[in-house]
């Protein structure tokens, strides 16, 4: 099964959302769509569900354009950012209410919904109102009712954003488990490009309504396209040098390492991480992150350097990156 | 709150245990339960309370109807909707007696405009305020153009409440926007019904100034409510021992209205218990 | 020292002003304030009086006019309702004549035969005389005269129709021969208006509401059947327009202003109306008296206002004062010439002056010569409320007069069984 976004453009009023957007998710592929508040990724997600229609472009599922069909019949499995269960439904009628639409016998609706209770470790909730539940149940009890849905896509709108650190980390093998890697393809939300990054086969980096680049983590990564892919993938971010000649050198905190030999710098400030920690530097190049092992001893005068292998250089204007 | 709504009930319950008319110079004479035998063989407050039960259930019926239909309407987002939204209550926002003028005056025969209409139609004068069986269904109107706006805002403001995520989940169920009406919309609105329905119940079984100003009670005393009764005998009688007992006769009734509306919506199971 | 001085003249001031007050207090230059309820339309009509009145008893008395609501009924709710709660804001009120038993009753008002003697009553039309007194005592003194009165068009008709008979055919022939779209429009809605045109035919008919020597009702002669057959049979054949079934004054004189009606039952402020350059019969109506059978003497529905001085009233001397001025001659003159509301002196209907003004002036004063009292007693609204529904009830749902009538009998006896006989 495949997903495919052909051209989508879509308008709010005078706001373009969506530009020109292709996208294309192949058989039991995640891909996520990444990006700050605002960049269409939601709006990419609710045009593929049939809750809101584009005003130009194909969608296609499975080879069949979807455009006409109303999102009743679309067939698609969505985890929405509020849960969206029904309030007034407790757990077993919130699973049970869409089987019941779509016409499923009474016993195979028992049995389905007991399993996938079973599976999500619900049984005890069952007879409990949404209101009743905690973050995380509310969370299973959404992607229960996903799962029964036995769709063809599976859109994942910020599922986890709601959760605790804590719990997410928790949350994110389940949702590999039972979701991601079967046979649908899977879009996922999100503003976090550590999620993106632990789940998604692909990222997609979406701004101002276009896919700035799409690609593996990796490729994301270690080649970003343009200056602001970069910034946005990685943490700490990438340190971007004093721009000479018209091109910008961007390094990653973690490619630069102490050197007798290299560049002096003045220490502002240090954040302790454990197993790392993080730097804040002066140079002549500028300001800079640096992350080094945790263990290491910092004094207030130091020295960097850093491989040219690890420059990543971008056109000043364009902010595209100039081939190596 | 117990004290401001508990203090005229306790009042009057005092004074319905009381001559206190004219004939009494104005001094409440304990009378025992005088005043509540003649409630009982009174047959005007009980043909009034049967008119004021029919104008409140048929008019809060209609209302309601009327009501949602225009909540979800304006709940939809389309051009022009605020300035509908603000002339929707127009009608809420006009003085009960300035409106029942204004119907007096549409009704009027021959020169107000719907006998003006029925006359260039060839129908005649209909004289639809001089018709016991039809002048009941005019103050309906009348009641129904004030207050469904009122109703319909009250339902406006549930169906706000109500995330749009939910009616998007719905129909990925595979849901249409019909059944999401009745399986989403009602159910989450039925606290704003019923709130809606009590308090317009009980304003309805209230309605003074509007019949008061449309049709004095006539033809007939067929429009004639309980809270006129009561009115004329205190305002106009001067026997306040018996108002007293008229108007407490009349919370009585609607208490027990009340009472087997409630135990017939548990019955059927249409209100669900809802927790928050 | 300074400081000392400062305080000195601070208390000296303060002695000065206080004894300022208690000398001016003591020598009553404040005026006695008095203040009076009235319907709107009559408060507007008494400002200049009110000025006058004001200036020529400057320091002595104050008079203020509290402007009410414009209706009736709205206007007893008023007073009703600041009468229970004890001290009222008001030294006196504006009466209407079918207040007085029940606001006599309830201990309300203060007799004003102190004040008023018969040399006083001499003076007014006879119909003013009527409805100021209850149980032998003066409870008001009348402001204006009014009773219920017939228009007629003359371009419709020569004479006007002088019994119920002639009334009715007239009525009939000029609807049937489409000269004019309805026949007699008057009050028949369920409210008070119904009593006062239904008096008027009931007497005319010989019939009246209350035995001679007032103890019981006598709805149920053959007078008053006749005469609720008769309203009935005007509805019924097409004398009067079905919608006079809920007509009230201002639509029956809509009616025949517009010219849509050939005869109207209304009260004298009418005439002015009619009169006015929007009126589709001005100069072509005339006035007279209801109708009355062969041998019967035709009656007036007495309307009237008149005012009240009330029992709480800490200066009635004063407020009497302010009475006699507004109801005084020269005041009734001015009322009438600027405002069209018709005096009670008997004087004043003979004037050129307010002749001139109006032709109607003696065709009143005629009417006021019959007019009819409604019954006065305290329970007078329960009575005409039972006889305002039986009547309605037989003009819109149909019955028979007879059982109407015997109907509002009983009920009327019931009534004033349990109010223990007539007061």
């Amino acid at each position: 099964m495949t997903l495919e976004l052909r051209s989508i453009n879509k308008r709010f009023g005078d706001r373009d959302v969506l530009r020109n957007l292709d996208l294309s998710v192949a058989d039991g592929e995640c891909v996520a769509l990444l990006g700050p508040s605002g960049c269409g990724k939601s709006t990419a997600l609710r045009l593929i569900a049939g809750l809101d229609d584009p005003d130009q472009g194909s969608i296609s599922i499975n080879g069949e354009n979807v455009v006409a069909i109303p999102a009743e019949r679309r067939r698609v499995g969505m985890v929405f950012q509020s849960y969206a269960l029904f309030p007034h439904l407790n757990v077993r009628k919130n699973l049970e209410l869409g089987l019941r639409i779509r016409g499923s016998r009474a016993a195979e609706r028992d049995e389905r919904i007991s399993n996938i209770l079973e599976v999500l470790q619900l049984q005890n909730q069952a007879e409990q109102l949404p209101s009743q539940l905690s973050g995380g149940q509310r969370q299973r009890v959404a992607l229960a009712r996903a799962l029964l849905r036995d769709p063809l896509v599976y859109l994942l709108d910020e599922p986890m954003s709601n959760l605790d650190a804590q719990l997410r980390e928790e949350l994110r093998p389940e949702l590999k488990r039972l979701m991601i890697g079967g046979s649908q393809p899977v879009v996922y939300v999100t503003h976090d490009q550590q999620e993106a990054m632990a789940l998604a086969d692909r990222i997609a980096l979406m701004r101002n309504g276009r896919i700035e680049q799409i690609g593996t983590p990796q490729e994301l990564y270690h080649r970003p396209e343009t200056v602001v892919v970069a910034q946005f993938i990685g943490r700490p971010q990438m340190n971007l040098l004093k721009p000479q000649n018209g091109v910008m050198v961007g390094i990653r905190p973690e490619d630069i390492r102490l050197d007798q030999q290299g560049v002096s710098c003045r220490l502002l400030s240090r954040e302790w991480h454990g197993a790392s920690q993080m730097l804040l530097v002066e140079s002549e190049r500028g300001p800079l992150r640096i992350v080094c092992a945790g263990d290491q001893t910092i004094s207030e005068q130091i020295q960097v350097n850093w491989e040219r292998s690890d420059e990543h250089q971008f056109d000043l204007d364009s902010g595209r990156r100039l081939s190596d | 709150m117990a004290l401001i709504f508990g203090w005229p009930l306790l009042r009057y319950a005092w004074l319905s245990g009381h001559a206190d008319s004219v004939l009494t110079g104005l001094v409440p004479v304990a009378n025992g339960g005088a005043n509540w035998l003649r409630l009982l063989s009174d047959q005007r407050f009980w043909v009034d309370a049967l008119q004021t039960a029919r104008f409140g259930v048929v008019s809060v019926g209609i209302e309601l109807i009327l009501a949602m239909a225009i909540a979800l309407l304006l709940d939809q987002r389309w051009r022009g909707r605020g300035a509908v939204r603000a002339l929707t209550l127009m009608p809420w926002a006009l003085p009960t007696t300035m409106m029942a003028l204004g119907w007096r005056w549409i009704f009027n025969t021959p020169y107000g405009p719907i006998e003006q209409l029925a006359g260039s139609l060839g129908a005649g004068p209909l004289n639809l305020l001089s018709a016991p069986s039809l002048t009941w269904l005019v103050t309906v109107l009348a009641d129904v153009w004030k207050t469904t706006p009122f109703i319909a805002l009250i339902l406006l403001a549930g169906l706000q409440t109500i995330p749009d995520d939910l009616y998007g989940a719905f129909r990925l169920e595979g849901g249409t926007s019909v059944q999401a009406l009745r399986r989403i919309t009602l159910p989450l609105l039925t606290p704003y019904i019923l709130l809606s329905l009590l308090f317009r119940l009980a304003q309805a079984f209230g309605v003074f100034d509007l019949i008061q100003v449309l049709t004095g009670g006539g033809p007939a005393g067929s429009t004639e409510s309980l809270a006129l009764y009561a009115y004329l005998n205190a305002m106009r009688f001067l026997d306040f021992g018996y108002s007293a007992t008229v108007m407490l006769g009349g919370f009585v009734l609607l208490m027990a209205l009340i009472g087997l509306g409630a135990l017939i919506l548990r019955l059927s199971g249409l209100i669900r218990p809802l927790q928050t | 020292m300074r400081n000392a001085l400062r305080c000195l003249v601070a208390v000296l001031s303060t002695v000065f002003v206080l004894a300022g007050f208690a000398w001016s207090s003591g020598n009553r230059l404040t005026p006695v304030p008095v203040s009076i309820l009235m319907p709107a339309p009559f408060a507007d009509a008494s400002k200049e009086l009110v000025n006058r009145f004001n200036r020529e008893h400057q320091g002595k008395i104050e008079l203020t006019i509290n402007r009410g609501p414009l209706e009736t009924e709205s206007i007893s709710d008023l007073a009703i309702s600041s009468l229970l709660l004890g001290d009222a804001p008001f030294d006196a009120l504006m009466m209407d004549v079918t207040w007085l038993p029940k606001y006599v009753a309830a201990g309300w008002l203060e007799p004003l035969d102190r004040w008023f003697d018969s040399s006083d009553s001499e003076q007014l039309v006879q119909g003013a005389r009527l409805g100021n007194r209850f149980e032998n005592h003066l409870y008001r003194w009348p402001l204006v005269a009014d009773v219920g009165v017939l228009y007629w068009r003359t371009d419709l008709m020569d004479v006007p129709p002088s019994t119920p008979d002639q009334l009715r055919s007239v009525a009939l022939n000029l609807v049937q021969s489409s000269r004019v779209a309805n026949g007699f429009v008057w009050q028949g809605r369920q409210y008070e208006g119904l009593s006062c045109d239904f008096v008027e035919v009931l007497h005319g008919f010989g019939g009246a509401w209350m035995s001679a020597d007032q103890a019981s009702t006598t709805l149920d002669t053959p007078a008053a059947k006749k005469a609720a057959a008769w309203l009935d049979s005007l509805i019924r054949d097409g004398a009067s327009p079905r919608a006079v079934t809920n007509y009230a004054e201002t639509e029956s004189l809509q009616a025949f202003k517009a010219g849509d009606a050939a005869m109207m039952r209304n009260w004298p402020y009418a005439w002015a109306e009619l009169q006015k350059p929007d009126s589709a019969v001005r100069g072509k109506v005339g006035i007279t008296l209801m109708p009355a059978e062969q041998g019967e003497k035709p009656a007036a529905t007495l309307g009237s206002w008149g005012i009240s001085l009330l029992r709480e009233s800490p200066h009635p001397e004063e407020t009497v004062e302010a009475i006699r001025f507004l109801t005084s001659e020269t005041s009734q003159r001015e009322r009438f010439l600027d405002y069209g509301y018709t005096p009670t002196a008997e004087a004043l209907f003979t004037d050129p002056e307010l002749l001139a003004v109006s032709s109607a002036l003696p065709d009143v004063r005629r009417a006021l010569n019959h007019a009819v009292p409604r019954p006065p007693t305290p329970i007078y609204a329960q009575l005409s409320d039972v006889l305002q529904r039986q009547l309605n009830g037989l003009f819109t749902s149909g019955g028979s007069a007879t059982e109407t009538m015997d109907e509002a009998q009983i009920r009327s006896e019931t009534l004033i069984r349990s109010a223990g006989g007539m007061a």
